[in-house]
């Protein structure tokens, strides 16, 4: 009750006449009451009364915390976080080196951020992801389903349907080879078809829609509460034109980042972010950065960085709260993000990677 | 700023109250600063009994003065020095984390914030065995990444988890939750109810500058404002309960090939008595790094700019050994 009136989440033009006015504590604040509130600063009483209802929320959840009541989710002890988090499991991305690397897989609660220059498979990552998050359980799965919102209009359904049928026929093998009830019973609904009507798609095309999309994200996950996937693949390309005001800029993804955290911890859910690399120039070299700059690095608690070594993709995670920094090499076949095996290499030539049109950019840079 | 009511000090009476208040006196600050020959004619009040309030009123706001050698005897009494388990970085901060301070740790992306935090939280709680709060605005508490630090460091399972219950961990994504989890904390030392648990010396908080960045920026201004809010709230809680407050900062550039400063710019670099920079070392192989060079950046004992090197390798951020880091999970 003694909370400065300064620290409460009011209009900060209100903040500033309520302090004018010589009002200290959230307490004396609710002590004058709305009539005398709105005498004593010059605002309506609707809107006093608005002010008080906020200060007594943020006291009222004072009281119950320090009275020892549950409080809200995000407090507990780090006992119960690891409890939390051995529970929680992860999304597999079907190549066993770089679920290594990431210590399972991506983890849900967490932000993971993909940086890499173009034709490096970081869309071929994420649309694997959308379909993995939905493996059923029996298989080792999440029984998951997948939000995509795509910027640069790089989601392209047919390689989606690709990766799906590789991943449900991953799963009828498995099942082939155990023979086990609940993985027959699991396959019966888990095809080609329910996959793609669990990926949400949203198209936006600029920083505003993207923003608005994050923003009204939390509702739309209320309602369907089995996503635990959120793909934004592209939140660099909104960013980079328009903005004459840097500063807003920074603001602006600061605040998306912030968003993006609360939903993840609310819905248990992974966010994977895509961003582009951009070129930093340095007094004797230049070297290839990831874009948004040095604050937007701080947004992401996991970041991988993909990057070419001659004709080898590499993924390097750069940054990690619980693994360590490591570098392997990855593949991407017909049926989608696969580990590097080298003999299958030879064997197999279709395991080249996809987009033609991507292969002489390679070339140039060597 | 305290508003003028009857029963602030003796002889402030109920009836002069609504009487000053009518000619605008309102609050401790305009009565002290207002001319009493003025209002004792316009409130037709006795100015003998005006001066008399003020002497009270000045003397109940005013700082009590306190001598340098009781200074000295409360510093020695409620200060401690709370060890990081870092060897090095207890060197580098004089032996380790003092009471009543705030110390930040600053430093790029992946430059191991994280996890000198949590190095700390582990060491805090399970070789002081002192309770430890952890506010995480990013998400990048890992608790797994905890536990593997403590049994690194113990062997008795009973131990580690004991010290994972010592670990407070509140989840805070934007300043007002920050604030409002800051206030809980005063209330509940000052009530001295911390639950079950018992004190608390160290509090954590990773990131600061995450929650006041969405903040600043653009046209307005009221991050500044809620900025130094937040400033004022933790050294109030560093000194008031003798914590040690620990706070990490993003870094930034003024241009692309700039040199790297601390973000949040210069109104809170005043908050921190004791800034670490925390960088990669320069790889000579690319691969597995763990080390990184922690320099002191600003300091009230150290002279500033002396480097150490730290492993953040499996077993959390300890000094370098000869040994190559262990392989982790």
């Amino acid at each position: 009750m003694q909370r400065d009136v300064g620290s409460l989440p009011l209009a900060p033009a209100l903040r500033a006449r309520l302090v004018a006015a010589g009002f200290q504590t959230a307490q004396e604040l609710l002590d004058t009451g709305p009539c005398g509130l709105s005498k004593e600063i010059g605002i309506s009483k609707e809107e006093a009364l608005e002010a008080l209802q906020v200060v007594r929320q943020e006291c009222h959840s004072d009281a119950t915390q320090t009275a020892g009541a549950p409080g809200t989710s995000r407090k507990c002890t780090a006992l119960e976080l690891l409890e939390q988090e051995q529970a929680q499991g992860f999304i597999i991305t079907f190549c066993s080196a770089l679920d290594n690397i990431l210590g399972g897989g991506v983890q849900l609660t967490k932000i993971t951020e993909i940086c890499g220059e173009p034709g490096v498979g970081k869309t071929q990552l994420c649309m694997q992801l959308a379909v993995d998050v939905q493996i059923p359980e029996c298989f080792g799965g999440l029984a998951g389903e997948a939000v995509f919102i795509d910027t640069e209009g790089s989601f392209m359904v047919d390689r989606v349907v690709d990766v799906a049928t590789a991943c449900v026929q991953h799963c009828q093998l498995i099942a082939e080879a155990h023979q086990e009830e609940d993985h027959l019973k699991a396959l019966e609904t888990f095809s080609l078809e329910s996959i793609l009507s669990h990926i949400y798609y949203f198209r936006c095309r600029d920083y505003i829609e993207l923003l608005a999309q994050v923003y009204l994200l939390p509702d739309f996950l209320s309602e369907h509460s089995k996503v635990r996937l959120v793909v934004i693949d592209g939140i660099a390309f909104p960013f980079r034109h328009d903005f004459e005001d840097l500063s807003l800029r920074t603001r602006l993804l600061n605040g998306l980042a912030q968003q993006l955290i609360i939903i993840a911890n609310d819905h248990k859910a992974a966010v994977v972010l895509t961003n582009q690399m951009t070129t930093r120039i340095g007094q004797s070299q230049s070297t290839l950065v990831p874009a948004l700059g040095e604050s937007w690095g701080h947004a992401a608690t996991v970041r991988l960085i993909f990057h070419w070594d001659n004709n080898q993709r590499l993924a390097t995670l750069y940054k990690s709260p619980s693994q360590k920094e490591s570098t392997i090499p990855y593949h991407i076949t017909p049926h989608g993000f696969r580990d590097v095996q080298p003999p299958a290499v030879t064997q197999n030539p279709e395991g080249t990677e996809l987009n033609p049109r991507k292969r002489p950019r390679r070339e140039e840079e060597k | 700023m305290a508003l003028l009511r009857a029963a602030l000090c003796p002889g402030l009476t109920a009836q002069m109250v609504p009487l000053l208040r009518a000619s605008g006196v309102r609050t401790v600050v305009d009565f002290v600063s207002s001319d009493l020959e003025d209002v004792a004619q316009k409130c037709s009040l006795s100015y003998k009994a005006l001066v008399a309030v003020r002497r009270v009123l000045l003397a109940q706001f005013s700082a009590f003065p306190a001598n340098g050698a009781d200074l000295y005897e409360e510093l020695k009494s409620s200060t401690a020095i709370l060890s990081t388990g870092i060897p090095s970085l207890d060197k580098l901060l004089d032996s380790g984390l003092y009471t009543g301070e705030v110390t930040e740790l600053m430093g790029a992306p992946g430059s191991g914030k994280t996890q000198v935090c949590l190095s700390i939280a582990a060491s805090m709680s399970l070789g002081l065995k002192q309770h430890v709060l952890f506010l995480d605005s990013t998400g990048g508490f890992t608790a797994s990444r905890l536990y593997q630090m403590l049994q690194a460091q113990a062997e008795d399972e009973e131990e580690q988890l004991e010290a994972l219950q010592r670990v407070q961990v509140t989840r805070v994504f934007d300043v007002y939750e920050m604030l409002r989890a800051l206030q809980e904390l005063r209330d509940s030392l000052s009530q001295q109810v911390l639950s079950s648990t018992g004190p608390l010396k160290v509090v954590l908080i990773d990131s600061v500058s995450a929650v006041i960045y969405p903040l600043l920026g653009g046209k307005q201004s009221e991050g500044l404002a809620l900025m130094m809010q937040l400033a004022r709230e933790l050294k109030m809680l560093a000194r008031e309960f003798s914590l040690a407050v620990v706070v990490t900062n993003q870094v930034t550039r003024d241009s692309s090939a700039g040199p790297l400063k601390p973000a949040l710019g210069r109104s809170w670099s005043f908050v921190p008595s004791t800034r670490v920079l925390l960088q990669s070392k320069e790889a000579t192989s690319e691969k597995t790094n763990t080390r990184r060079i922690a320099s002191l950046a600003k300091s009230p004992r150290q002279p500033t700019g002396i480097q150490v090197v730290l492993d953040v390798g499996s077993g959390g951020a300890q000094e370098l050994s000869p040994a190559t880091p262990t392989q982790g999970l």
